[in-house]
Protein backbone atom coordinates (compact mmCIF):
# COMPACT_ATOMS: atom_id res chain seq x y z
CA UNK A 1 0.00 0.00 0.00
CA UNK A 2 1.36 3.54 -0.23
CA UNK A 3 2.51 5.82 2.32
CA UNK A 4 0.15 8.30 1.24
CA UNK A 5 -2.98 6.17 1.47
CA UNK A 6 -1.71 4.94 4.92
CA UNK A 7 -1.31 8.50 6.15
CA UNK A 8 -4.78 9.64 4.62
CA UNK A 9 -6.78 6.50 6.74
CA UNK A 10 -4.56 6.34 9.63
CA UNK A 11 -2.92 9.84 10.00
CA UNK A 12 0.19 8.08 11.50
CA UNK A 13 3.10 6.10 9.79
CA UNK A 14 5.54 3.89 11.68
CA UNK A 15 8.37 2.85 9.01
CA UNK A 16 11.57 1.11 9.72
CA UNK A 17 15.39 0.33 7.65
CA UNK A 18 16.97 -2.36 6.73
CA UNK A 19 20.54 -1.61 4.39
CA UNK A 20 21.58 -4.28 2.12
CA UNK A 21 24.95 -6.61 2.66
CA UNK A 22 28.11 -6.63 0.64
CA UNK A 23 26.74 -9.97 -1.08
CA UNK A 24 24.60 -11.81 -3.57
CA UNK A 25 22.21 -12.73 -0.80
CA UNK A 26 19.30 -10.90 0.60
CA UNK A 27 18.74 -13.04 3.63
CA UNK A 28 20.40 -10.51 6.20
CA UNK A 29 17.93 -8.09 5.12
CA UNK A 30 15.20 -9.77 4.35
CA UNK A 31 15.51 -11.24 8.05
CA UNK A 32 15.42 -7.36 9.21
CA UNK A 33 12.45 -6.80 7.20
CA UNK A 34 10.65 -9.81 8.79
CA UNK A 35 11.72 -8.72 12.52
CA UNK A 36 10.30 -5.45 12.04
CA UNK A 37 7.33 -6.25 9.72
CA UNK A 38 4.58 -6.46 12.53
CA UNK A 39 5.57 -3.49 13.64
CA UNK A 40 6.08 -0.75 10.98
CA UNK A 41 3.93 -0.30 7.78
CA UNK A 42 6.78 0.06 5.69
CA UNK A 43 10.58 -0.64 5.28
CA UNK A 44 12.95 1.30 3.61
CA UNK A 45 15.50 -0.08 1.86
CA UNK A 46 18.61 1.87 1.48
CA UNK A 47 20.19 2.68 -2.13
CA UNK A 48 24.43 1.84 -1.59
CA UNK A 49 23.98 3.41 1.32
CA UNK A 50 27.30 6.36 2.58
CA UNK A 51 28.66 5.44 -1.32
CA UNK A 52 29.38 1.78 -0.15
CA UNK A 53 29.02 -0.89 -3.14
CA UNK A 54 26.01 -3.44 -1.83
CA UNK A 55 23.51 -5.40 -3.19
CA UNK A 56 20.75 -3.07 -4.39
CA UNK A 57 17.93 -1.56 -3.01
CA UNK A 58 15.61 -2.36 -6.22
CA UNK A 59 16.12 -5.93 -6.17
CA UNK A 60 15.95 -5.97 -2.12
CA UNK A 61 12.63 -3.87 -2.03
CA UNK A 62 11.10 -6.61 -4.49
CA UNK A 63 11.94 -9.49 -2.69
CA UNK A 64 10.57 -7.71 0.92
CA UNK A 65 7.25 -6.76 -1.42
CA UNK A 66 7.22 -10.90 -2.47
CA UNK A 67 7.21 -11.42 1.23
CA UNK A 68 3.96 -9.08 1.76
CA UNK A 69 6.08 -6.51 3.74
CA UNK A 70 5.35 -2.95 2.52
CA UNK A 71 8.84 -1.28 1.12
CA UNK A 72 10.31 1.84 0.44
CA UNK A 73 12.68 1.80 -2.38
CA UNK A 74 15.40 4.08 -1.77
CA UNK A 75 16.93 5.61 -5.10
CA UNK A 76 19.80 8.23 -4.84
CA UNK A 77 20.85 10.47 -8.24
CA UNK A 78 24.52 9.35 -7.06
CA UNK A 79 25.16 6.42 -9.28
CA UNK A 80 22.16 6.71 -12.32
CA UNK A 81 21.98 9.40 -14.89
CA UNK A 82 18.43 10.41 -15.98
CA UNK A 83 18.24 7.28 -17.98
CA UNK A 84 18.63 4.71 -15.55
CA UNK A 85 16.66 6.78 -12.61
CA UNK A 86 13.42 6.99 -14.97
CA UNK A 87 13.88 3.39 -16.18
CA UNK A 88 14.50 2.09 -12.28
CA UNK A 89 11.08 3.87 -11.50
CA UNK A 90 9.54 2.36 -13.98
CA UNK A 91 11.12 -1.01 -13.21
CA UNK A 92 9.76 -0.44 -9.45
CA UNK A 93 6.35 0.12 -10.37
CA UNK A 94 6.47 -2.97 -12.66
CA UNK A 95 7.83 -4.85 -9.81
CA UNK A 96 4.83 -4.05 -8.18
CA UNK A 97 6.69 -1.26 -5.51
CA UNK A 98 4.69 1.56 -4.57
CA UNK A 99 6.92 3.92 -2.67
CA UNK A 100 9.91 5.26 -3.69
CA UNK A 101 12.40 7.40 -1.73
CA UNK A 102 13.95 9.81 -3.81
CA UNK A 103 17.48 11.30 -2.44
CA UNK A 104 20.67 12.84 -3.46
CA UNK A 105 22.96 10.33 -1.99
CA UNK A 106 25.88 10.80 -0.05
CA UNK A 107 29.04 11.79 -2.26
CA UNK A 108 31.13 8.99 -3.72
CA UNK A 109 34.57 10.50 -2.17
CA UNK A 110 32.61 9.14 1.28
CA UNK A 111 32.41 5.99 0.12
CA UNK A 112 34.65 2.84 -0.76
CA UNK A 113 34.72 3.27 -4.15
CA UNK A 114 36.08 6.87 -4.32
CA UNK A 115 37.56 7.63 -7.44
CA UNK A 116 34.30 6.24 -9.08
CA UNK A 117 32.60 9.12 -11.60
CA UNK A 118 29.87 10.94 -9.46
CA UNK A 119 26.53 10.93 -11.98
CA UNK A 120 24.18 13.82 -9.87
CA UNK A 121 22.88 14.34 -13.94
CA UNK A 122 19.53 14.80 -11.60
CA UNK A 123 18.97 16.53 -8.48
CA UNK A 124 16.57 15.00 -5.61
CA UNK A 125 14.21 17.88 -6.38
CA UNK A 126 14.74 16.90 -10.37
CA UNK A 127 14.20 13.59 -9.38
CA UNK A 128 10.66 14.16 -8.15
CA UNK A 129 9.80 16.38 -11.12
CA UNK A 130 11.14 13.33 -13.02
CA UNK A 131 8.83 10.49 -11.51
CA UNK A 132 5.68 12.77 -11.20
CA UNK A 133 5.87 13.56 -14.71
CA UNK A 134 6.35 10.20 -15.39
CA UNK A 135 3.21 9.15 -13.22
CA UNK A 136 1.44 11.51 -15.40
CA UNK A 137 2.12 9.88 -18.95
CA UNK A 138 5.44 11.50 -19.64
CA UNK A 139 9.25 11.18 -19.56
CA UNK A 140 11.86 14.04 -19.07
CA UNK A 141 12.16 13.98 -22.72
CA UNK A 142 8.50 14.32 -23.42
CA UNK A 143 7.91 11.25 -24.91
CA UNK A 144 4.88 8.75 -24.00
CA UNK A 145 4.94 6.48 -21.39
CA UNK A 146 2.13 3.77 -21.31
CA UNK A 147 1.26 2.69 -18.92
CA UNK A 148 1.97 5.14 -16.08
CA UNK A 149 3.67 3.79 -13.08
CA UNK A 150 1.48 4.54 -9.57
CA UNK A 151 3.99 5.27 -7.40
CA UNK A 152 3.94 7.88 -3.70
CA UNK A 153 7.12 9.69 -3.88
CA UNK A 154 9.12 10.37 -0.32
CA UNK A 155 11.81 13.16 0.26
CA UNK A 156 14.13 13.83 2.89
CA UNK A 157 15.27 17.07 4.61
CA UNK A 158 17.47 17.76 7.56
CA UNK A 159 15.97 19.85 10.42
CA UNK A 160 19.13 20.14 12.54
CA UNK A 161 20.71 21.74 9.26
CA UNK A 162 22.64 24.83 10.48
CA UNK A 163 21.02 26.36 7.03
CA UNK A 164 17.86 25.19 8.17
CA UNK A 165 15.81 28.17 6.19
CA UNK A 166 17.89 26.94 2.92
CA UNK A 167 17.25 23.23 4.06
CA UNK A 168 13.01 24.86 3.76
CA UNK A 169 13.50 26.22 0.49
CA UNK A 170 14.89 22.59 -0.89
CA UNK A 171 11.89 21.20 0.92
CA UNK A 172 9.01 23.48 -0.25
CA UNK A 173 11.00 22.81 -3.68
CA UNK A 174 10.37 19.12 -2.84
CA UNK A 175 6.72 19.09 -2.59
CA UNK A 176 6.24 21.47 -5.22
CA UNK A 177 8.07 18.81 -7.53
CA UNK A 178 5.98 16.19 -6.11
CA UNK A 179 6.72 14.93 -2.72
CA UNK A 180 3.92 13.09 -0.81
CA UNK A 181 5.91 12.33 2.64
CA UNK A 182 9.04 13.21 3.97
CA UNK A 183 11.59 11.42 6.40
CA UNK A 184 13.99 13.58 8.09
CA UNK A 185 17.72 12.70 9.06
CA UNK A 186 18.04 11.32 12.88
CA UNK A 187 16.67 13.61 15.62
CA UNK A 188 17.68 13.63 18.74
CA UNK A 189 16.12 16.96 20.22
CA UNK A 190 12.47 17.58 20.76
CA UNK A 191 12.50 20.97 20.94
CA UNK A 192 15.07 21.73 17.86
CA UNK A 193 12.59 19.09 16.09
CA UNK A 194 9.77 21.45 16.97
CA UNK A 195 10.57 24.37 15.91
CA UNK A 196 11.67 22.93 12.39
CA UNK A 197 7.96 21.69 12.76
CA UNK A 198 6.55 25.11 13.24
CA UNK A 199 8.27 25.92 10.09
CA UNK A 200 7.48 23.30 8.06
CA UNK A 201 4.05 22.84 8.65
CA UNK A 202 3.13 25.24 6.61
CA UNK A 203 4.35 23.00 3.37
CA UNK A 204 0.99 20.74 4.86
CA UNK A 205 2.84 17.55 3.68
CA UNK A 206 3.66 14.38 6.35
CA UNK A 207 6.65 14.36 8.31
CA UNK A 208 8.13 11.03 9.65
CA UNK A 209 10.67 12.02 12.26
CA UNK A 210 14.06 10.38 11.76
CA UNK A 211 15.25 8.36 14.62
CA UNK A 212 17.78 6.10 15.18
CA UNK A 213 18.32 4.03 18.23
CA UNK A 214 21.90 4.75 19.86
CA UNK A 215 23.91 1.62 20.31
CA UNK A 216 26.53 2.85 22.21
CA UNK A 217 28.77 6.30 23.27
CA UNK A 218 31.09 5.96 20.75
CA UNK A 219 28.29 5.65 17.96
CA UNK A 220 26.69 9.06 19.38
CA UNK A 221 30.64 10.62 19.28
CA UNK A 222 30.88 9.41 15.86
CA UNK A 223 27.53 11.29 14.70
CA UNK A 224 28.42 13.66 16.67
CA UNK A 225 31.23 14.51 14.78
CA UNK A 226 30.73 13.11 11.18
CA UNK A 227 26.92 13.34 10.45
CA UNK A 228 25.58 16.71 9.43
CA UNK A 229 22.61 18.05 11.53
CA UNK A 230 22.94 15.53 14.02
CA UNK A 231 23.31 16.54 17.61
CA UNK A 232 23.54 13.59 20.46
CA UNK A 233 23.22 15.79 23.61
CA UNK A 234 25.68 15.25 26.42
CA UNK A 235 22.91 13.77 28.62
CA UNK A 236 22.38 10.97 26.23
CA UNK A 237 25.82 10.20 25.55
CA UNK A 238 26.53 9.78 29.54
CA UNK A 239 23.68 7.87 29.81
CA UNK A 240 25.37 5.33 26.95
CA UNK A 241 28.59 5.88 28.83
CA UNK A 242 27.49 4.37 32.53
CA UNK A 243 25.47 1.38 30.97
CA UNK A 244 27.18 -1.78 31.22
CA UNK A 245 27.22 -4.27 27.70
CA UNK A 246 24.70 -6.27 28.54
CA UNK A 247 22.02 -3.44 29.12
CA UNK A 248 22.71 -1.55 26.46
CA UNK A 249 20.24 -2.22 23.73
CA UNK A 250 17.46 -1.68 26.50
CA UNK A 251 18.59 1.80 27.42
CA UNK A 252 19.09 2.09 23.73
CA UNK A 253 15.43 1.37 23.02
CA UNK A 254 14.28 3.53 26.15
CA UNK A 255 16.52 6.19 24.49
CA UNK A 256 14.37 5.81 21.22
CA UNK A 257 11.48 5.57 22.53
CA UNK A 258 11.63 8.34 25.03
CA UNK A 259 12.20 10.42 21.77
CA UNK A 260 9.35 8.93 19.90
CA UNK A 261 7.36 9.59 22.63
CA UNK A 262 8.02 13.41 22.64
CA UNK A 263 7.91 13.94 19.25
CA UNK A 264 4.79 11.96 18.06
CA UNK A 265 2.48 14.31 18.48
CA UNK A 266 4.55 17.12 16.50
CA UNK A 267 4.23 15.08 13.71
CA UNK A 268 2.71 12.59 11.13
CA UNK A 269 5.11 9.44 11.77
CA UNK A 270 8.57 7.79 12.62
CA UNK A 271 10.93 6.43 11.03
CA UNK A 272 13.30 4.54 12.58
CA UNK A 273 16.76 3.71 11.40
CA UNK A 274 17.89 0.57 13.46
CA UNK A 275 21.50 0.07 11.82
CA UNK A 276 21.77 -3.27 11.79
CA UNK A 277 19.87 -3.66 15.23
CA UNK A 278 16.79 -4.53 13.36
CA UNK A 279 15.43 -6.66 16.67
CA UNK A 280 14.94 -3.36 18.54
CA UNK A 281 12.36 -1.77 15.77
CA UNK A 282 9.37 -3.69 17.09
CA UNK A 283 10.09 -2.82 21.09
CA UNK A 284 10.77 0.94 20.19
CA UNK A 285 7.29 0.86 18.85
CA UNK A 286 5.84 -0.98 21.76
CA UNK A 287 7.56 1.29 23.97
CA UNK A 288 6.64 4.65 22.70
CA UNK A 289 3.20 3.54 22.44
CA UNK A 290 3.61 4.12 18.56
CA UNK A 291 1.77 1.24 17.70
CA UNK A 292 -2.02 3.02 19.41
CA UNK A 293 -1.43 6.32 16.89
CA UNK A 294 -0.95 4.10 14.03
CA UNK B 1 42.79 30.19 -17.34
CA UNK B 2 43.79 26.70 -17.46
CA UNK B 3 45.34 25.35 -14.66
CA UNK B 4 48.12 22.72 -15.12
CA UNK B 5 50.34 20.71 -12.39
CA UNK B 6 53.82 19.12 -13.83
CA UNK B 7 53.77 15.30 -14.01
CA UNK B 8 56.41 14.00 -11.28
CA UNK B 9 59.56 13.59 -13.08
CA UNK B 10 59.90 9.85 -13.15
CA UNK B 11 56.79 9.85 -14.73
CA UNK B 12 58.58 11.97 -17.49
CA UNK B 13 61.45 9.99 -17.86
CA UNK B 14 59.52 6.99 -18.06
CA UNK B 15 58.03 7.89 -21.03
CA UNK B 16 61.17 8.78 -23.05
CA UNK B 17 63.00 6.28 -24.84
CA UNK B 18 66.63 5.94 -24.84
CA UNK B 19 68.52 8.38 -26.86
CA UNK B 20 65.41 10.18 -27.73
CA UNK B 21 66.06 13.86 -28.83
CA UNK B 22 63.45 15.89 -26.92
CA UNK B 23 62.47 19.63 -27.43
CA UNK B 24 60.64 21.12 -24.29
CA UNK B 25 58.14 23.69 -25.07
CA UNK B 26 56.24 25.68 -22.24
CA UNK B 27 53.50 28.73 -22.35
CA UNK B 28 53.75 31.56 -21.71
CA UNK B 29 50.28 32.40 -20.70
CA UNK B 30 48.54 30.31 -18.38
CA UNK B 31 51.11 27.60 -17.52
CA UNK B 32 53.57 30.64 -16.30
CA UNK B 33 50.64 31.82 -14.30
CA UNK B 34 50.84 27.91 -13.11
CA UNK B 35 54.14 27.91 -12.67
CA UNK B 36 54.27 24.63 -14.53
CA UNK B 37 55.25 25.64 -17.67
CA UNK B 38 56.48 29.51 -18.10
CA UNK B 39 60.16 30.34 -18.81
CA UNK B 40 61.69 29.38 -15.61
CA UNK B 41 60.04 25.92 -15.16
CA UNK B 42 60.82 25.26 -18.67
CA UNK B 43 64.69 26.02 -18.72
CA UNK B 44 64.76 24.12 -15.18
CA UNK B 45 63.17 21.19 -16.90
CA UNK B 46 65.68 21.07 -19.69
CA UNK B 47 68.96 20.94 -16.54
CA UNK B 48 66.78 18.83 -14.80
CA UNK B 49 66.34 15.92 -18.24
CA UNK B 50 70.01 17.08 -18.86
CA UNK B 51 71.24 16.39 -15.59
CA UNK B 52 69.51 12.67 -15.72
CA UNK B 53 71.54 12.23 -19.27
CA UNK B 54 68.59 13.48 -21.52
CA UNK B 55 69.60 14.64 -24.88
CA UNK B 56 67.42 18.18 -25.36
CA UNK B 57 67.45 20.09 -28.56
CA UNK B 58 66.88 23.37 -27.10
CA UNK B 59 63.23 24.53 -25.44
CA UNK B 60 60.68 27.19 -26.57
CA UNK B 61 58.08 29.14 -24.71
CA UNK B 62 55.76 31.52 -26.62
CA UNK B 63 57.02 35.44 -25.91
CA UNK B 64 55.56 38.51 -24.33
CA UNK B 65 52.51 36.20 -21.87
CA UNK B 66 51.97 34.56 -25.11
CA UNK B 67 49.62 31.21 -25.19
CA UNK B 68 50.84 28.16 -26.69
CA UNK B 69 47.08 27.63 -27.67
CA UNK B 70 47.28 29.59 -30.30
CA UNK B 71 48.40 27.90 -33.35
CA UNK B 72 49.76 30.93 -35.83
CA UNK B 73 52.34 31.97 -33.03
CA UNK B 74 53.18 28.22 -32.28
CA UNK B 75 53.58 27.93 -35.87
CA UNK B 76 56.16 31.09 -35.91
CA UNK B 77 57.64 29.80 -32.54
CA UNK B 78 58.80 26.15 -33.46
CA UNK B 79 59.03 26.45 -37.27
CA UNK B 80 60.90 29.82 -37.63
CA UNK B 81 62.15 30.88 -34.61
CA UNK B 82 63.72 27.70 -33.17
CA UNK B 83 63.48 26.00 -36.34
CA UNK B 84 67.04 24.11 -35.86
CA UNK B 85 66.44 23.01 -32.40
CA UNK B 86 62.33 21.85 -33.25
CA UNK B 87 64.32 19.82 -36.56
CA UNK B 88 67.00 18.21 -34.26
CA UNK B 89 64.14 16.79 -32.23
CA UNK B 90 62.41 13.51 -31.55
CA UNK B 91 59.84 14.56 -29.87
CA UNK B 92 58.03 17.40 -27.51
CA UNK B 93 57.95 17.41 -23.80
CA UNK B 94 55.24 19.88 -23.46
CA UNK B 95 54.89 21.99 -20.28
CA UNK B 96 51.05 23.50 -20.89
CA UNK B 97 47.62 22.13 -20.97
CA UNK B 98 46.08 19.60 -23.48
CA UNK B 99 45.29 22.66 -25.74
CA UNK B 100 48.39 23.57 -26.07
CA UNK B 101 49.74 19.83 -26.36
CA UNK B 102 47.25 19.75 -29.25
CA UNK B 103 48.37 22.96 -30.75
CA UNK B 104 52.06 21.51 -30.91
CA UNK B 105 50.66 18.79 -32.93
CA UNK B 106 49.21 20.83 -35.36
CA UNK B 107 52.29 22.76 -36.05
CA UNK B 108 54.31 19.87 -35.93
CA UNK B 109 52.52 17.17 -37.15
CA UNK B 110 54.60 13.89 -37.37
CA UNK B 111 56.61 14.16 -34.28
CA UNK B 112 55.97 12.74 -30.56
CA UNK B 113 54.16 14.58 -27.75
CA UNK B 114 54.78 13.94 -24.23
CA UNK B 115 52.43 15.68 -21.91
CA UNK B 116 54.85 17.02 -19.40
CA UNK B 117 51.70 18.54 -17.39
CA UNK B 118 48.15 17.33 -16.20
CA UNK B 119 46.03 19.97 -17.04
CA UNK B 120 43.22 20.06 -13.79
CA UNK B 121 40.78 23.08 -14.13
CA UNK B 122 39.66 26.13 -15.49
CA UNK B 123 40.55 28.62 -12.98
CA UNK B 124 40.66 32.52 -11.94
CA UNK B 125 44.12 33.54 -10.67
CA UNK B 126 43.33 35.59 -7.15
CA UNK B 127 46.54 36.14 -6.96
CA UNK B 128 50.44 35.17 -7.86
CA UNK B 129 49.92 31.65 -5.94
CA UNK B 130 46.25 31.11 -5.71
CA UNK B 131 44.38 29.99 -8.78
CA UNK B 132 40.71 28.93 -8.06
CA UNK B 133 37.71 27.17 -10.07
CA UNK B 134 34.75 28.88 -10.10
CA UNK B 135 33.15 27.54 -13.33
CA UNK B 136 33.07 24.24 -15.28
CA UNK B 137 33.10 24.90 -18.70
CA UNK B 138 30.10 23.17 -18.79
CA UNK B 139 28.21 25.05 -21.74
CA UNK B 140 25.21 25.95 -19.97
CA UNK B 141 25.65 29.12 -18.27
CA UNK B 142 22.68 29.12 -14.83
CA UNK B 143 24.69 31.64 -13.11
CA UNK B 144 21.39 34.30 -13.53
CA UNK B 145 19.94 31.95 -10.52
CA UNK B 146 22.61 31.92 -8.18
CA UNK B 147 24.05 35.69 -8.42
CA UNK B 148 27.20 34.43 -10.37
CA UNK B 149 28.07 31.98 -7.89
CA UNK B 150 28.48 28.22 -9.82
CA UNK B 151 26.23 25.41 -8.35
CA UNK B 152 27.43 22.92 -10.68
CA UNK B 153 31.23 24.32 -9.94
CA UNK B 154 31.05 24.94 -6.48
CA UNK B 155 28.70 22.20 -4.88
CA UNK B 156 30.29 18.92 -4.77
CA UNK B 157 27.31 17.02 -6.41
CA UNK B 158 26.87 19.95 -8.67
CA UNK B 159 23.07 20.69 -7.42
CA UNK B 160 21.14 22.59 -8.87
CA UNK B 161 18.10 23.31 -6.93
CA UNK B 162 19.82 23.58 -3.56
CA UNK B 163 22.14 21.84 -0.91
CA UNK B 164 22.14 18.31 0.12
CA UNK B 165 22.06 17.74 3.77
CA UNK B 166 25.42 17.35 4.22
CA UNK B 167 26.77 20.48 5.07
CA UNK B 168 27.82 21.68 8.66
CA UNK B 169 28.20 25.09 9.70
CA UNK B 170 28.90 26.16 6.05
CA UNK B 171 31.32 23.13 4.87
CA UNK B 172 30.90 20.76 2.69
CA UNK B 173 30.77 16.76 3.73
CA UNK B 174 33.29 15.92 1.15
CA UNK B 175 36.32 18.13 2.94
CA UNK B 176 35.15 20.30 6.04
CA UNK B 177 38.54 22.38 4.68
CA UNK B 178 35.90 23.78 1.67
CA UNK B 179 32.72 25.96 1.59
CA UNK B 180 29.50 24.52 1.30
CA UNK B 181 29.05 26.19 -2.43
CA UNK B 182 24.77 26.50 -1.18
CA UNK B 183 26.06 27.95 1.40
CA UNK B 184 27.85 30.49 -0.57
CA UNK B 185 25.21 31.14 -2.75
CA UNK B 186 22.61 31.58 -0.04
CA UNK B 187 24.65 34.18 1.79
CA UNK B 188 25.40 35.63 -2.05
CA UNK B 189 21.51 35.89 -2.44
CA UNK B 190 20.69 37.37 1.04
CA UNK B 191 22.98 40.07 0.43
CA UNK B 192 21.54 41.10 -2.60
CA UNK B 193 18.21 40.60 -1.19
CA UNK B 194 16.80 37.87 -3.61
CA UNK B 195 16.90 34.78 -1.40
CA UNK B 196 13.47 34.28 -2.53
CA UNK B 197 14.24 33.70 -6.22
CA UNK B 198 15.91 30.20 -5.19
CA UNK B 199 12.90 28.82 -4.67
CA UNK B 200 12.35 28.85 -8.47
CA UNK B 201 12.60 25.28 -9.69
CA UNK B 202 15.99 24.73 -11.88
CA UNK B 203 15.25 22.05 -14.65
CA UNK B 204 17.57 19.32 -15.36
CA UNK B 205 20.96 20.54 -17.04
CA UNK B 206 21.16 20.41 -20.74
CA UNK B 207 24.58 18.10 -20.82
CA UNK B 208 24.55 18.04 -24.54
CA UNK B 209 26.79 21.38 -24.21
CA UNK B 210 28.67 19.59 -22.21
CA UNK B 211 29.40 17.03 -24.63
CA UNK B 212 33.30 16.60 -25.95
CA UNK B 213 34.86 17.74 -28.75
CA UNK B 214 32.88 21.09 -28.82
CA UNK B 215 34.13 24.26 -31.42
CA UNK B 216 33.49 27.46 -32.01
CA UNK B 217 33.46 29.16 -35.26
CA UNK B 218 33.92 32.59 -35.55
CA UNK B 219 32.59 34.35 -38.55
CA UNK B 220 32.01 38.30 -38.61
CA UNK B 221 29.65 38.78 -35.98
CA UNK B 222 28.22 35.63 -35.68
CA UNK B 223 29.83 32.60 -33.30
CA UNK B 224 28.63 28.88 -34.12
CA UNK B 225 28.93 26.63 -31.33
CA UNK B 226 29.04 22.73 -32.10
CA UNK B 227 28.79 20.19 -29.38
CA UNK B 228 27.46 16.57 -30.01
CA UNK B 229 25.05 16.78 -33.47
CA UNK B 230 23.81 20.44 -32.58
CA UNK B 231 25.32 23.77 -33.65
CA UNK B 232 24.03 26.67 -31.98
CA UNK B 233 24.54 30.45 -33.25
CA UNK B 234 25.35 33.65 -31.60
CA UNK B 235 25.01 36.85 -33.35
CA UNK B 236 27.21 39.84 -30.96
CA UNK B 237 27.27 43.52 -32.32
CA UNK B 238 23.95 42.99 -34.72
CA UNK B 239 19.98 41.91 -34.29
CA UNK B 240 20.61 39.03 -36.79
CA UNK B 241 19.20 37.03 -37.12
CA UNK B 242 15.69 38.49 -36.87
CA UNK B 243 14.36 36.58 -33.99
CA UNK B 244 14.66 39.31 -31.18
CA UNK B 245 17.18 37.32 -29.22
CA UNK B 246 20.56 36.56 -31.24
CA UNK B 247 20.71 33.08 -30.97
CA UNK B 248 19.08 30.19 -33.18
CA UNK B 249 19.62 26.46 -32.78
CA UNK B 250 20.63 24.89 -36.36
CA UNK B 251 20.20 21.53 -36.80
Amino acid sequence: MKLSTQFDKRGFVVTGEVGPGKGADASDALRGAALMAQSVDAVNVTDNQSAVMRLGSLAVSHLIKQQGIESVFQLTCRDRNRIALQSDLLSAAALGIENVLCITGDHTVLGDHPEAKKVFDLDSVQLLAAAKGLSEGRDLAGHEIEPVPDLCLGAVVNPGSDDLELQLIKMEKKVDAGAEFFQTQAVFDPRQFESFMEKARRLRVPVMVGIVPLKSAGMADYMNNNIAGVRVPDKLIDRLKGTEKGDRKKVSIEIAADLARAVKGMCEGVHLMPLGWDDVVPQIVEAADLGASR
Amino acid sequence: MHATIQKPLDEILAVLAPGEKVMVVGCGNCAAKAKSGGEPETQAMVERLRARGISVTGWAVPPNGGSLCKLSAVEKLLNEDHGTETEAADSFLVLACGQGVHTVIDARGAQMVHPGCDTIFGGETLNDDLITEYCSLCGECVLESTGGLCPVTLCAKSLLNGPCGGATEGKCEVDPGRDCGWHLIFERMTQLGKADLLLEYQPPKNWLRAGSPRSLVLENKRADFSFADSTVSAWSGSDEPGEGNGEGEIK
